[in-house]
């Protein structure tokens, strides 16, 4: 249930690591897996955290717009064979327009609704998914 | 009986329209009671009595309306008396279709080698997919929707997923670990605080799967058989590892 002003977790190496939802992309009045949305970035992550991506390697600053992909939320998602799957966290993964990830790297568990939604290209860089 | 001789002569009128009103009463009379009866007691009809209604002009068969004996009739025997818990019946009748041997329903049952909350139990999909593992917070005994909660942490994310037992894709349900003393709750729900959390139970889920290729003397399939065979012989057989 991603909403204006929610915070989620960016846990691609885009540089983001916590954004906030603006916006959400269509006629909808929450955001769940494999939905669009427009963040704002609120932290980059740190130079130590991540090695390669350090302060010049970044590819998003703090205070910067993008489309992003939720990948977990923290609402329970029902499947078409009665299974439900909840998360701990609200995670999202930052994309440009076109729709192909910013980030070359996800590190983190996905939902698998992704594969619904036909955000293949997620999935495949994702290292599991449940 | 035409009308303008009568018109001439008024009393005949009289007479012909007061023995028509008494005709009238009569059948109207007739009528109500026949309704009345019908009302106090339905007769019971021996076989469908069968009413066609054709169409003037073309002689067709417009229409048709069959009237046949009522089945509840009291004073005759019933037909077939009504279940006595309906949506019972159909849970249990449900749960024999998805579930024949019974495996599921006994490894869910209240009994003491069944599974109980706080297990750490490993659901296998029939299509694909890793098996999921992890420790059960509650078990929801539905009938046919009986459903389990379970647990883990993938990815220092945890994660929680409701399984339908008598689901079909649900190939396999297997006990990896047993709690060593029985939950006090019914529901788990406090291991989701950090303080109670059992974190990932991968390690677990390992340490079963290697003692259980031990057992099985050098059989290499066997965690492939063990998806798919009754899972309700394996889980009480891993207990008994346990």
């Amino acid at each position: 249930m991603i909403q204006l002003k929610t915070i989620l977790n960016c846990i691609d190496n885009s540089g983001a690591a916590i954004v906030e939802c603006a916006q959400i992309v269509g006629q909808k009045r929450h955001a769940s897996i494999g939905d669009r949305i427009v963040v704002v970035v609120q932290k980059q992550r740190g130079a130590q955290a991540e090695g390669m991506a350090g302060s010049s390697g970044a590819k998003v600053k703090r205070g910067d717009i993008r489309h992003a992909i939720v990948v977990r939320t923290k609402q329970r998602v029902q499947r078409r064979d009665g299974s439900v799957i909840r998360f701990d966290d609200n995670a999202c993964v930052l994309i440009n327009k076109a729709g192909d990830p910013i980030g070359s790297r996800i590190n983190g568990v996905v939902g698998s609704e992704l594969r619904k939604k036909k955000w293949s290209k997620i999935l495949s860089m994702a290292p599991m998914q449940a | 009986m035409s009308t303008t001789p009568l018109a001439r002569r008024p009393l005949s009128c009289l007479k012909a329209s007061l023995r028509r009103a008494r005709q009238h009463r009569i059948i109207s009379r007739h009528m109500a009671t026949e309704a009345a009866q019908t009302t106090a007691s339905p007769r019971p009809l021996l076989g469908h009595n069968f009413f066609p209604l054709t169409d003037r002009k073309t002689k067709t068969l417009r229409s048709a309306f069959a009237v046949y004996p009522s089945t509840t009739v009291a004073g005759k025997k019933a037909l077939t008396p009504p279940p006595v818990n309906v949506l019972q019946s159909l849970h249990e009748a449900q749960i024999k279709k998805m579930d024949p041997t019974g495996a599921r329903t006994a490894l869910f049952a209240k009994t003491r080698e069944a599974a109980k909350v706080g297990d750490v139990l490993m659901v296998t999909h029939r299509r694909g997919g890793e098996p999921f593992a992890g420790v059960c917070l509650s078990i929801r005994r539905r009938g046919i929707d009986t459903a389990i909660l379970l647990r883990n942490h993938l990815g220092k994310v945890g994660v929680e997923m409701w399984f339908k037992i008598y689901n079909k894709n649900v190939a396999g349900i297997e006990i990896v670990k047993r709690r060593p003393k029985r939950a006090r709750r019914a529901r788990l729900t406090y291991m989701r605080k950090p303080k109670h959390d059992m974190g990932s139970v991968e390690d677990l889920v390992f340490a079963w799967k290697r003692s259980r290729k031990v057992f099985s003397s050098g059989k290499p399939a066997a965690a492939a058989t063990a998806a798919k065979g009754a899972k309700g012989a394996k889980g009480t057989a891993g207990a008994k590892k346990k």
